[in-house]
């Protein structure tokens, strides 16, 4: 704020260059001595010569207008407005009305409303994934699944092979006359195996263990004879199966794809 | 005695007659031996798996029109020889289907046909025939329940999820009611696929046998943010786990002295504690249990 006791239209008349020659010389020789009226006269010059610029541009910009012409073309223009209802569609109106300016932020408004809705449902509704930690539910991946599946065949082959050769020996190891003997429970654990080995037939063509899978097929339909048979077997199948077995080396058989089995082969 | 011979000298013709006709049936159609021979014959062809010799004997059996003591398993054991050549999957289903409905079928024979017609229908279905889908699923509420078990986990396998997920009301029975860990074990690793939300209430609903719920494992490869492989399983299939694990990380393990029982034995002991196991080329490897 400038304290000084010189009236401000002073400093304006100074500079526009309406002061009388006496009254011009005393404002002259105060803005000498005082550096606030200098300041503030400083500041004033350059607001006049700004719009001294301005008002050159004006007049450059109406000295270019053609001035007679002028009345035609509003006349024109008019015409042309009042003919344009006919030929704009109601799609066209509707952008029009649509994407005036006056309605541009209210546009902007709403579709950033819908990328942060869409957003936020997004988040919302879609399915957990486990991240690093996994959360608390169960998780594993399918290649692992697969593994897992593998280890199962192999344990699973390994089991099979072991338990069809005592219930073979059972059956074949025992002489006819010694029915009895033959517990029932053969019988059963054959009937049991017969059910297991409907999930090894996937798994040991899936991992194209093709070795376990003949002897397998072989010691099922082994079984399925034995399981048909109810009571006693007679001597001459017996003989039959025997001779099969042996001609076929299948407890050999079955040894060796075992322990290429339990050696992770 | 006079009386009695009017009537005695019929009977004795009718005995004679019949016994006279048997013997001579006996004599002109051999058909018992034949069939014998020929079904011997063609068992011993499958055992030694060349199906299409075997199904030539087998098809003579069938044809003979005569349905005696070998029909029927000859029946079945062409489902097999068809089930065995590629492309015959339709007609090896028939066959199946046809055995199951004959009168002296076997029971023992009959769960493996059941058995075979679910695995040619996911086969079928594999190959884009969706009509096959229906033996699959008409089998989930089977009398037999090795055979409904059997269906409900092919379906678990079938690609298209929502098909899938028909199956998690058997698989959840079978963890909830069955002993045999092949059966249960096989029932979680389906519903790991299927549907792991089912599995963790199945899980969560058991009661406590004092045993952890879950088993969780992280491999952090050297250089990588997040973990190469991350599980969150049911403790019953830890040992499934660790046994699948990648060779390498099984490798590492086995380096630092870590065999699976010690693992386990470790883990069992310090429950909530993370075992943390650095391999030599700067992998992590982090187990815990909950």
């Amino acid at each position: 704020m400038n304290d000084c006791p010189m009236k401000n239209t002073d400093r304006l008349a100074y500079l526009s260059g309406d002061l009388e020659e006496g009254r011009r010389t005393t404002v002259a020789e105060h803005l000498k001595k005082c550096p606030d009226c200098r300041e503030e006269v400083e500041e004033l010059r350059r607001v006049f010569e700004g719009a001294d610029a301005v008002k050159g541009e004006i007049r450059e910009a109406l000295r270019s207008v053609d001035w007679e012409a002028l009345p035609g073309r509003i006349a024109d223009y008019v015409y042309a407005g009042a003919e344009k209802p006919d030929k704009i569609s109601v799609s066209e109106r509707f952008r029009m009305w649509f994407l005036q300016p006056r309605l541009r932020p209210a546009l902007a408004g709403l579709a950033l409303g819908v990328v942060l809705g869409s957003l936020s449902m997004y988040l919302v509704l879609r399915r957990p994934v486990p991240g690093p930690n996994g959360g608390k539910n169960y998780y594993a991946s399918g290649e692992f699944l697969d593994r897992a599946e593998l280890e199962m065949a192999r344990r699973e082959t390994v089991d099979y092979l072991e338990r069809s050769q005592y219930v073979l020996l059972d059956f074949l190891g025992t002489p006819s006359g010694q029915a009895a003997a033959r517990s029932a429970l053969s019988m059963v654990q054959a009937r049991e195996l017969l059910s297991k080995k409907k999930y090894l037939n996937r798994e040991l063509e899936k991992f194209q263990m093709a070795k376990a899978k003949t002897i397998c097929d072989q010691i099922e339909m082994l079984f399925l004879e034995l399981a048909q048979i109810s009571g006693d077997l007679p001597e001459a199948e017996l003989a039959k199966m025997r001779d099969l077995v042996e001609d076929r080396q299948l407890f050999l058989k079955i040894n060796l794809v075992k322990k290429e089995l339990q050696n992770g082969v | 005695m006079g009386f009695n011979m009017r009537k005695i000298i019929p009977a004795i013709c009718l005995v004679l007659a019949l016994g006279l006709g048997s013997a001579a049936s006996g004599r002109a159609f051999p058909q018992a031996p034949t069939d014998e021979k020929l079904f011997q014959e063609a068992k011993l062809l499958i055992f030694d798996k060349k199906w299409d010799a075997a199904l030539d004997k087998l098809q003579e059996i069938v044809d003979s029109g005569a349905k005696g003591p070998y029909y029927s398993q000859a029946v079945f054991y062409k489902g097999e020889c068809l089930n065995s050549i590629k492309g015959r999957e339709k007609d090896a289903l028939l066959a199946y289907k046809e055995y199951i409905q004959l009168r002296d079928a076997n029971p023992s024979l009959i769960e493996k046909s059941e058995g075979s017609i679910i695995d040619l229908a996911g086969v079928l279905y594999d190959k884009g025939d969706r009509t096959a889908l229906k033996e699959l699923e008409s089998r989930l509420d089977h009398p037999n329940r090795a055979i409904k078990y059997y269906a409900a986990y092919k379906l678990s396998l079938v690609p298209d999820k929502a098909v899938a997920s028909k199956a998690v009301p058997v698989l959840e029975q079978i963890i909830r009611t069955e002993k045999d860990p092949e059966l249960t074990d096989r029932a979680r690793i389906a519903l790991l696929r299927v549907s792991p939300e089912s599995l963790k209430s199945v899980e969560d609903r058991r009661p406590s046998s004092g045993s952890p719920r879950m088993l969780r494992i992280r491999i952090w490869k050297k250089g990588l943010k997040s973990p190469e492989v991350s599980l969150n399983i049911p403790w019953a299939l830890a040992d499934l786990a660790l046994s699948a694990m990648d060779e390498e990380d099984k490798m590492a393990l086995r380096k630092k002295g870590y065999d699976l029982n010690k693992i386990m034995n470790e883990l069992a002991k310090s429950k909530e504690s993370i075992l943390r196991i650095e391999g030599e080329d700067g992998s992590i490897i982090e187990i815990w249990i909950e």
